[in-house]
């Protein structure tokens, strides 16, 4: 595996992390409707951390072999094409977030300003989980490729 | 547009030359492992500086190596 698919690995485990992570204190305060308890104050979620973030960082910069180049032409066309994929998610899920809403709330229906936020933060969540999984399927998973 | 095809012997090439592995291509080559195996297999089409790089690592022309096969 190189840099390139590695990063996208890393940002895929993360972006699932965070997915956990935040789903708990969701389901607590909208559906269980009580505080959610300290997630991070416990010492067990600290070192659980330093070591997803020190086997991230040996996994990173582990190279195939020491002269292998950080990038090369395809990963720069492969980065290319990811980032466009990602941008028409964008776009896609923008519309979606103007037009779904009037289907479930009607004309005039009303939604909390919070929620706003939330929408913008989770298009662009899925835009990075987008640009990651286009990276990975253009370098067919990391798993298709020969070995010679 | 008109659709070609290139096919390449890096493959051959490279067993034909002290059976090199792909690894020692990629480095001569400054590329990743990955994209020689994308080129061999017929997946990436390589740009024209690296296409001559790895003619220079064979020590063969760039039309040894690449070979377009299309419409006249």
């Amino acid at each position: 595996m190189n840099r390139t698919q590695k990063s996208a690995i890393f940002c895929l485990v993360t972006f699932l992390f965070c997915v956990v992570v935040m789903a708990y204190p969701f389901i607590s305060i909208f559906i269980l409707k009580s505080w959610p308890e300290s997630f991070f104050s416990r010492s067990w979620s600290m070192i659980a951390y330093f070591v997803f973030i020190a086997a991230s960082i040996i996994f990173l910069r582990k190279k195939q072999s020491p002269a292998e180049p950080d990038f090369d032409e395809r990963d720069d066309l492969i980065k290319k094409r990811a980032v466009l994929v990602s941008f028409v998610s964008v776009w896609i899920l923008l519309a979606a977030a103007c037009i779904i809403p009037r289907f479930i709330l009607g004309e005039t229906g009303a939604i909390p300003v919070y929620v706003l936020p939330f929408i913008n933060l989770g298009i662009f969540m899925i835009a990075t989980l987008v640009h990651s999984v286009a990276i990975l399927v253009q370098y067919g998973w990391g798993g298709k490729d020969g070995k010679g | 547009m008109a659709k070609g095809k290139l096919n390449n012997q890096v493959r051959r090439l490279r067993f034909e030359n002290g059976e090199m592995t792909q690894q020692k291509l990629a480095d001569a080559t400054g590329v990743t492992r990955q994209t020689i195996i994308a080129i061999e297999s017929g997946k990436y089409a390589p740009s024209l500086p690296l296409a001559f790089r790895i003619a220079r690592t064979f020590g063969v022309g760039v039309e040894e190596v690449f070979e377009y096969e299309g419409e006249e």
